[in-house]
């Protein structure tokens, strides 16, 4: 007997005693007997605080094979090639079996206050992997050293005032965003605040007359209809998301004694930067919904940093062409994760219609790195700052809700050296790195309501082949010459 | 003269078993405990001398617990038992089994100076939780709303929460009072205080019962379930009672022992 019996039950007490057919202690007594059924439940069991008014329980786990490839250039600079030394046009390649665990609670409190959390494997900000056998080297074969649990999500808000969303900890993505611009496993920390209120319109409908009516509730405010004539209905979500971002926490930011001093910038000895990084976004965007499951939505975006933080700070490289791959003076070495001069408008957008039953959609994302002559010139490219633009363009087929749904998914991406934040982008499709550009495909099929078979493949090469492959991946190999992926999953969902 | 000995001691174990088996213990609901079951109990003991009782109200939190202790016989109760009583109880092998003994009607008072006349379930609920902090926000002539409630430990206290707040937190600056005569007392004080008493204390001095959505608490709305805050109250024994403790049950629910509910204020079950 489920709780939710019990108090269907109780309702149904309550109104037999109301028409008498059964007195008051009668009624309690089944109630107790109720009562005493469901304590002894699984659910019965769970006790919340008083201030919980829904809790849910989600989660996911997720085995996955991946193969990935990156393969230097024929033109680099090279040692004489030999173990572990890169040569012309030499792939390196790697296999992984994976899983990734996912467990979270959001919890609904009282007077309009929400909070989350979720554990997930994993240390990496990009990933929730863990590659099985990885670490049988550290305590012998199958040990758990790198099956760790980390607090993925932990974070509160409110919803008190209307149409407003207020989130503030480690949180869920609050912006919306393409894996161009962001992998979809970063969950960033900080503030958030969001707005989004729905209008509705009503066009014609009539024979004679035609009505224009809008009501924030969805209603047919003022609209008269004269025939059975359907009225063209349009819904508009106008939304705006804003967030700031602890970026890097620089620790201390006073220190004792004098700043210490680095010339990884420019040569010439500079003081350690010892402020904060923020990470400042501010979207604003509609999403239009038109008869028929038609609808379109856009949400321009504008990000910048302030401060330097203590990780971060140097600047921008993103790896070179002429050093060496591998040791401490090759590309590599040279900084691929700096976030001077970043100014990036970023506008993701989508279409989607039904043919038929079939949804279909094409999307896309379009950034620009204002300061992207900034960044070259502090690349030590300043003829470069042309590559400041990304842009991704895709269709899509099907959709995954239910058993026996599929989807397709297939996009082109090209992102420029100077054009984004090398650390946020998707760590798969392309090895977390800029000046990369090739094709994708995601296909997906429900085996049930709950699991999904999933396949991708990427398929990628340098953009501008004078300038390195900024950011950090998986493969040690910068300039990545080119790069494919494949991956197959299957995704438990609850 | 050893087994002479161990005969008389055999013999006045006996007797002591038999002077506790004439005594009660009951522990639970202040509601109830305060004036209700003494009177009972001294009505009771009339009709079968030798009798004592053990009475302690100290809310109906602890009129469970003693149950599922087995510290009690009875156990008084101004609520139902909630799901992890009865769980508790279950571990424990106990069976909580409540028997209606009166039904109670929460009564909101209000200082008798205020010109107030009623209030709306609504505005009970801003009220209790904070939402409205002063008296012209609910009709009356302004002033700061001085909350007065039961403590935490109180049938009662989780009762309003759950019949007139929505389970709502209380309003911060609530005050907790340790029983009805506390809290009729202190809103009899103050001309800006609000508070809620079992029906058997709402002819407190100072004080009067406000109607909520224009239905007067009374013995009559009560027992026609048409005031927003009535309710039944316990006795919650383990399992079917026996002994002392049915009799007085018994007692409590006849004629007799219903006279006594109607005169202490309480509304009689039949």
């Amino acid at each position: 007997m489920s709780i939710l019996r019990a108090q269907d039950a109780g309702a149904l007490l309550d109104l037999l005693v109301k028409k008498q057919l059964i007195t008051d202690q009668e009624a309690e007594e089944v109630r107790a007997e109720l009562t005493k059924e469901v304590s002894t439940t699984s659910a019965g069991k769970w006790k919340l605080s008083n201030p919980i008014t829904e809790i849910e329980l989600y989660g996911d786990a997720r085995l996955r094979y991946e193969y990935r490839a990156g393969r230097t250039d024929d033109l680099q600079p090279l040692g004489a090639p030999g173990a572990g030394v890169a040569g012309h046009r030499d792939w390196q390649e790697r296999e992984r079996e994976r899983y990734r665990l996912r467990l979270g609670l959001r919890i609904t409190l009282a007077d309009d206050w929400f909070a989350g959390v979720r554990l997930e494997t994993s240390t990496s900000p990009r990933s929730t992997n863990v590659t099985f056998g990885d670490d049988s080297g550290v305590n012998g074969p199958f040990s758990k050293d790198s099956d760790r649990i980390s607090v993925g999500q932990a974070y509160l808000g409110y919803k008190g005032f209307h149409d407003i969303t207020l989130t503030a900890g480690r949180m869920p993505q609050p912006l919306i965003t393409t894996l161009m611009t962001w992998d979809g496993d970063i969950n960033p920390e900080g503030l958030a605040e969001q707005w989004k209120h729905t209008f509705n319109f009503e066009f014609g409908g009539g024979t004679t007359e035609s009505a224009a009516g809008y009501s924030k509730e969805g209603g047919k405010g003022g609209a008269i209809a004269q025939s059975s004539s359907e009225p063209f209905k349009l819904k508009i979500d106008v939304f705006a998301n804003f967030a700031q971002f602890v970026y890097d926490d620089s620790n201390p930011e006073n220190p004792l004694g004098a700043r210490s001093t680095t010339s990884a910038n420019t040569g010439n000895p500079q003081l350690v930067p010892n402020t904060d990084a923020f990470m400042l976004a501010w979207q604003v965007g509609a999403r239009f919904t038109f008869p028929k499951n038609i609808y379109a939505q856009i949400a321009p975006t504008l990000y910048n940093y302030t401060g330097n933080g203590d990780t971060f700070n140097v600047h921008y490289v993103g790896g070179s062409e002429t050093l060496p791959n591998g040791g401490t003076s090759g590309s590599l070495a040279t900084n691929q994760t700096g976030i001077n001069s970043l100014l990036v408008f970023d506008m993701p957008w989508e279409i989607g219609w039904k043919l038929g039953e079939l949804p279909m959609r094409i999307f896309g994302d379009f950034a620009v790195n204002f300061e992207g002559d900034d960044r070259a010139l502090a690349a030590g490219h300043p003829g470069k700052g042309d590559q400041r633009y990304a842009y991704q363009i895709g269709v899509g087929v099907g959709q995954l809700k239910a058993k026996r749904d599929w989807q397709i998914n297939v996009f082109w991406q090209h992102t420029e050296q100077y054009s984004l934040d090398p650390n946020l982008v998707d760590s798969d499709l392309f090895d977390s790195r800029v000046n990369m550009e090739g094709v994708a495909v995601q296909a997906g099929y429900m085996l049930s309501d709950a699991v999904t078979f999933n396949i991708t493949y990427g398929y990628g090469w340098r953009s501008d082949s004078s300038l390195g492959t900024g950011g950090t991946g998986d493969i040690g190999i910068n300039p990545l010459d080119e790069y494919q992926i494949f991956q197959a999953d299957l995704n438990v969902k609850f | 003269m050893k087994i002479k000995s161990a005969l008389i001691l055999i013999a006045v174990g006996f007797a002591s078993l038999e002077a506790r088996a004439d005594r009660l213990v009951i522990k639970g609901s202040d509601t109830l405990g305060a004036k209700l079951v003494p009177q009972l109990a001294e009505q009771f003991k009339a009709q079968h001398p030798g009798t004592t009782f053990d009475i302690a109200a100290e809310g109906s939190t602890t009129g469970i617990a003693a149950i599922i202790d087995g510290t009690a016989e009875i156990g008084m109760s101004s609520r139902r038992a909630k799901p992890a009583e009865v769980s508790a109880a279950t571990g424990k092998g106990k069976n909580l089994k409540p028997t209606i003994v009166a039904y109670d009607g929460i009564a909101v008072i209000v200082n008798s100076a205020n010109p107030i006349k009623g209030l709306t379930k609504k505005q009970v609920e801003q009220i209790f939780t904070g939402e409205v902090s002063d008296w012209s926000a609910v009709g009356g002539s302004g002033g700061k709303i001085s909350i007065y409630t039961r403590n935490t430990s109180s049938g009662t206290y989780s009762d309003f929460k759950e019949m007139a707040m929505k389970k709502r937190d209380y309003a911060g600056s609530s005050q907790k009072m340790a029983g009805n005569e506390q809290i009729a007392a202190e809103v009899g004080k103050n001309p800006n205080g609000v508070g809620y008493v079992g029906m058997a204390y709402v002819k407190a001095s100072g004080v009067k019962a406000m109607p909520v959505d224009g239905v007067t608490p009374s013995a009559q709305s009560v027992q026609q379930h048409s005031y927003a805050y009535w309710r039944p109250t316990f006795y919650y024994t383990n399992g079917e009672p026996s002994g002392l403790a049915k009799q007085f049950l018994d007692f409590t629910i006849a004629p007799a022992g219903q006279k006594i509910v109607a005169q202490v204020g309480f509304v009689p079950i039949k």
